[in-house]
């Protein structure tokens, strides 16, 4: 048995704390920050090789701090600390996204967050399902609650949608191919929700509220995935907080 | 006049092949040669009937005097090379003339000698009017009785043409309005560069004078300018928030009879986002737009400016579900099903080698769209009204052709035979009005304003020129009401703000208002 000191904290914030990484964290983060200010502004790299090479240097303290999360407090609790980096490595992600597109007033292409390479439908299809069977493995795991369902919820909702558009993006491949259209990738369909989406324009909607439903029938798709990603993140901290109360009070007790 | 009574079958529209097709100098039309060629209807012997005049690109236009029952006499008109057309007095004589917009050179004035043979029409150009232009309007800008020319360029298909050439002349030739003087013109440049498909004069700023909107195609954002005091002075209008991108057309039209016209312009859009449709679209979208930023008002699909009651102009197509109907040329308001609401029908296609090779026939094969006003402007589809055609259209115009007070539809499509279609929805009924001024040189009353008032509500239309795509109305007004509605009075707002009253005009008829 692992003896746990009182906590002061919620218990969240014990989950993300970097602990004994924090120091080579703050280190490597200044490090990584001024070499990719630096690569991206004096030698041309592009911003998303930037990003991503500050990410790798970044990797191990989170590494350790992993693997230190699972001797303190089991695998779930690592998979949850897990989730919560890099969901909200994705959640910055849109809200740079967004930022680019509405306040910078970058075109749509190039709106396209940090890791530009990234935002294709393939990543989005893998990284939402990924997404969503982790949280299912949590939800199994104990993270249940108001918190946990809803969380769960939008999660199968979100990740239908990019299944939806995944299909789509297949099949439009599919019949550009047959016009011998080889150089084209259809990326940025709209999905069921946004303008121009399933429910602004399917039969079954026209001449009914549903498809004039502000922001759900009107919304551009940079600002559809923004929402997704935000609710996701507001959903996730509260639930990981309720996973890891409940967590330590079992450990408590035992 | 009483109007003629149908007994025709009812139903829908009957589609006919007019004796005229619109060909570009090469087999499959290469670019700009895509953007087809427009039409113009009119009364141009002063028969009672109006006559069709179709222009072309490669091969003579083709006049088609109106013999009645919808039989038409075809002639030639000219050696082609036309763009736009419309039908106005442009010398105050009394007999409409036609004015034709061409490829690589001035207007040209078919100038109406009112003789009654092979003669009738003298080419001419018109006294001052110096540059190539391919959109025009005409309107009594000043309100001093004649009619002034307002026309813009489409500098894209110059420079193709001429090349670096074109740059070194300055680039551009722009928006120009020719004021009337006398016999001649004099010319107010508005901006030296312009790539125009439309012009509509709607009257932005609700102080009674007509303003300029100049749709132009690609990423050029439209320009728009409010009229002052005097015809040379032009002040830039704000534009809202939300534009079409590529519009291709222009309408106005009270579609909510609130009094105040709507404007509808057309772009390219697909109806349908299914992925075959997307898959036929976004090779030629990729290489014809190009990606905006979100300060850019412009977006790739329809526009309709509805004007709010705090005064700003808004664009709500998509809110009205008319913001996609293709890759749209001529977009046409008009009340199809005369139940005193205006409908709109967009003609739709298009035929463009380089750019549409990946599709058969270099082709995109489109449907033409009608759409039916469900009542204070909301639109819906009508397809059992039998106006699908698939025939690349471009020009476009709605007349009453039989006689029987319903509008038909005249289309000049490109590389397919024009077509007329025959209204035989039977509902409701009509009021045909001709207005003339015989003592000024405006003699059909361009820009006058005439309202219906029933007991089923206020209808205003307006005596206008052009509309649409590259194509001239008939000055003649057409009110559509139910059958059952009481028609309590015109009232016929004149160009030099006048007001004439017609108490209980009569039904099923067509008025010849004069002012004398």
């Amino acid at each position: 048995m692992i003896h746990i000191p009182a906590r002061r904290c919620p218990p969240l914030v014990d989950l993300i704390h970097l602990r004994s990484q924090t120091a080579l964290f703050v280190t490597l983060l200044l490090v990584s920050s001024a070499g990719s200010v630096l690569a991206v502004t004096q030698a041309r790299v592009p911003l998303w090789q930037a990003t991503a090479g500050a990410l790798l240097v970044l990797l191990p303290p989170f590494v350790r701090k992993w693997r230190e999360d699972a001797r303190r407090y089991g695998g779930a609790a690592m998979a949850l600390s897990m989730l919560l980096a890099f969901q909200g490595f994705h959640t910055i992600e849109h809200i740079v996204q967004w930022i680019q597109y509405h306040i910078l007033r970058w075109p749509s292409f190039l709106s396209n967050g940090l890791l530009s390479a990234a935002n294709s439908e393939w990543v989005h299809f893998v990284w939402n399902w990924g997404f969503l069977a982790v949280c299912i493995f949590l939800v199994c795991a104990g993270m249940r609650g108001w918190w946990g369902w809803l969380l769960l919820a939008v999660a199968t909702f979100h990740t239908l949608e990019h299944t939806y558009l995944m299909w789509r993006f297949q099949v439009t491949l599919r019949e550009l191919g047959t016009l011998g259209v080889t150089d084209l990738q259809p990326q940025g369909l709209p999905g069921f929700f946004g303008r121009d989406g399933w429910l602004a324009t399917a039969d079954i909607t026209q001449n009914t509220f549903l498809c004039r439903l502000p922001g759900f029938a009107t919304a551009p798709r940079i600002d559809v995935h923004f929402w997704w990603n935000v609710s996701e993140m507001a959903l996730l901290l509260p639930a990981a907080n309720d996973f890891m109360r409940r967590l330590n009070a079992a450990q408590d007790v035992a | 006049m009483p109007l003629r009574t149908s007994h025709e079958p009812c139903g829908s529209f009957v589609a006919r092949d007019l004796p005229h097709i619109t060909r570009a100098a090469t087999r499959i039309p290469a670019l700009y040669d895509s953007n087809g060629a427009g039409l113009a209807v009119g009364d141009l012997d002063g028969d009672g009937d109006q006559d069709i005049v179709l222009a072309n690109l490669a091969g003579a236009n083709t006049l088609l005097w109106n013999e009645g029952a919808l039989r038409f006499r075809a002639e030639p008109l000219g050696n082609g090379r036309i763009r736009g057309l419309a039908i106005v007095d442009v010398d105050g004589d009394g007999l409409l003339d036609i004015v034709g917009t061409r490829q690589f050179d001035k207007p040209v004035w078919w100038r109406n000698t009112g003789v009654d043979d092979a003669d009738r029409f003298v080419e001419l150009t018109l006294p001052d009017v110096h540059n190539w232009f391919y959109a025009q309007t005409w309107a009594d800008l000043e309100g001093d009785g004649d009619l002034d020319l307002i026309v813009a360029s489409y500098d894209a298909e110059i420079q193709k043409q001429q090349g670096l050439i074109f740059q070194y002349r300055g680039g551009g030739v722009g928006v120009f309005v020719y004021e009337r003087r006398g016999d001649g013109y004099i010319s107010h440049r508005l901006t030296d560069q312009a790539d125009a498909l439309a012009i509509a004069l709607p009257d932005l700023n609700g102080d009674g004078r007509r303003d300029v909107w100049v749709a132009n195609d690609f990423n050029r954002l439209d320009d728009v300018w409010v009229q002052g005091a005097a015809i040379d002075e032009w002040t830039r209008f704000t534009l809202p928030e939300r534009i079409s991108e590529n519009p291709m057309s222009l309408d106005l039209g009270d579609i909510d009879n609130d009094g105040v016209a709507e404007l509808f312009a057309t772009d390219m859009k697909p109806v349908r986002k299914d992925e075959a449709t997307m898959a036929r679209w976004l090779p030629a979208m990729r290489r014809l737009t190009k990606p905006l930023t979100s300060a850019d008002p412009q977006y790739a699909e329809n526009m309709l400016l509805v004007h709010s009651a705090a005064g700003r102009w808004r664009n709500e197509a998509y809110e009205r579900r008319i913001d996609s109907t293709g890759w749209s040329w001529s977009g046409v308001f008009g009340d199809l099903d005369r139940d005193g609401w205006l409908d709109l029908y967009v003609v739709n296609g298009m035929i463009a080698a380089g750019l549409l090779d990946y599709l058969p026939g270099n082709e995109l094969v489109e449907e033409n769209v009608a759409l039916r006003n469900a009542g204070n402007g909301r639109f819906v589809a009508a397809p059992e009204w039998g106006l699908g055609a698939q025939r690349s259209g471009r020009g476009m115009a709605m007349v009453d052709l039989d006689g029987d007070g319903d509008l038909d539809i005249v289309v000049n499509n490109l590389m397919t035979p024009a077509q007329l279609f025959e209204n035989r929805l039977c509902g409701g009924a009509s009021l045909l009005v001709d207005l003339r001024m015989p003592e000024s040189a405006n003699t059909h009353a361009l820009g006058a304003e005439l309202s219906l008032v029933t007991d089923r509500g206020r209808m205003t239309r307006d005596v206008r020129p052009t509309a649409g795509y590259l194509s001239g109305t008939a000055a003649q007004v057409h009110f559509g009401f139910p059958a059952d509605a009481v028609l309590e009075r015109i009232e016929v707002r004149w160009p030099d703000g006048l007001v004439s009253v017609i108490e209980a005009p009569p039904r099923q008829h067509r008025l010849l208002i004069v002012r004398t």
